[in-house]
């Protein structure tokens, strides 16, 4: 009896020591698995952020050959001297500002056709110069009547354009049309002071900014930041 | 101080006008021995773009492109480019900054090394007032507090 109960002990005992070497087995390779685990995310974490780098540092050398070609034909036309000595220093000169500051020239830049907006652009120019020559006459017919019907006033709206580029061309067109004048820009919000009623209803219908939206392709953007997102996401999805 | 308005117009137009302006600017400087303009005049466009800087951004945007520390280097190396010209010319035997004796050096003929000499010299003195405008500017904006301690060791 007593020796029965022994073996049922030591048996017992045996299958709880398994047990618990099975346990610690899994747990063994459970935690080998993790760590193999996050040491592959580390490595790809690694990876992506290396490229991402590349591509960053791609970009940067990409806006830095456009900007050198950019300012070497700035010096060419103003130097208009084509021997070697000059040429050579134009080259010196232009790689110079380009590795200065091409992070100036293209700070926040969006892909886009240049082609496509200079065609817009052509397109859109008689449009404009009629605006300003309408503008013109009107602001001209306010000072010469002898009344003087001039109702001066500051309205404010809020844009739709996103780009810095974009609002400091729809301020400037503000303000090359006479009777109105932009006074600051505060966060995508306009300030412009408007001569009349009349000048102030045409601004409010908001025809010169969603011209200015077709030409600078605003409508149609994709920023360069984007694409590096987006190509991230995708890298990390493969 | 300056800095605290943002004005996007500024600050679009200012980025995008500043590297061509640099480029006029060594483009004065260069040709200035062919045409009006020269070191002087090169060097305070070239300063310019950097106040200009300053001016529509920030102190801090245009230190992280010229430090303080290369600003004083550069004006010395700019006199010392001058200096050193004209001890060169007194070296060879002619008078100080008689540039026709630098042919026996760079192996052209005299007028020829003339007016490399002046472009040498013009390039000195542009990088001597670029230094001189903007340290200048940066003494009077920050009312001569350097952030940035110069230490020669």
């Amino acid at each position: 009896m007593e020796v029965t109960v022994l073996v049922q002990a030591t048996d017992k005992a045996f299958e709880i020591l398994e047990k618990a070497r099975n346990e610690a087995r899994e747990l063994l390779y459970s935690s080998a698995k993790l760590t193999s685990e996050t040491k592959s995310l580390a490595e790809r974490r690694q990876a992506r952020a290396f490229l991402s780098g590349a591509q960053q540092s791609k970009l940067a050398l990409r806006n830095f050959t456009i900007a050198f070609f950019v300012l070497f034909a700035f010096w060419i036309l103003l130097s208009a001297r084509f021997d070697y000595f000059h040429l050579t220093l134009g080259i010196i000169c232009s790689m110079l500002v380009a590795y200065m500051s091409h992070d100036l020239l293209f700070s926040n830049i969006r892909l886009g056709d240049v082609r496509i907006k200079a065609r817009r652009f052509f397109a859109a120019a008689p449009w404009f110069l009629g605006q300003i020559f309408s503008a013109n006459l009107h602001v001209a017919y306010l000072a010469l009547s002898p009344k003087m019907p001039v109702d001066p006033q500051i309205i404010r709206f809020k844009t739709k354009l996103e780009s810095d580029i974009s609002w400091v061309a729809l301020a400037n067109s503000i303000t090359l049309t006479p009777g109105t004048i932009t006074v600051d820009i505060r966060e995508g919000e306009f300030f412009v002071h408007a001569l009349d009623r009349k000048v102030a209803y045409e601004l409010s219908t908001g025809q010169m900014e969603d011209k200015i939206a077709h030409v600078l392709m605003e409508a149609d953007h994709v920023y360069i930041q984007d694409v590096l997102d987006v190509s991230r996401i995708f890298g990390a999805l493969k | 101080m300056i800095g605290q308005i943002e004005d996007v117009i500024i600050q679009t137009f200012c980025r995008l006008i500043i590297p061509f302006m640099q480029v006029f600017a060594l483009y004065v400087i260069a040709h200035g021995h062919h045409s009006p303009g020269g070191g002087f005049q090169g060097g305070c466009i070239l300063g310019a773009s950097f106040i200009l800087l300053c001016v529509a951004y920030d102190i801090g945007e245009a230190k992280g492109r010229m430090s303080e520390k290369l600003n004083v280097m550069l004006c010395s190396l700019g006199v010392i480019i001058f200096g050193g010209i004209g001890v060169v010319c007194l070296i060879l035997g002619a008078n100080y900054l008689d540039y026709g004796i630098l042919h026996k050096l760079l192996r052209v003929d005299v007028p020829q090394a003339r007016s490399l000499g002046i472009l040498g010299i013009e390039i000195g003195v542009g990088f001597a007032v670029m230094a001189a405008m903007i340290s200048i500017f940066l003494n009077l904006a920050s009312r001569g507090e350097h952030e940035e301690a110069i230490e020669w060791e």
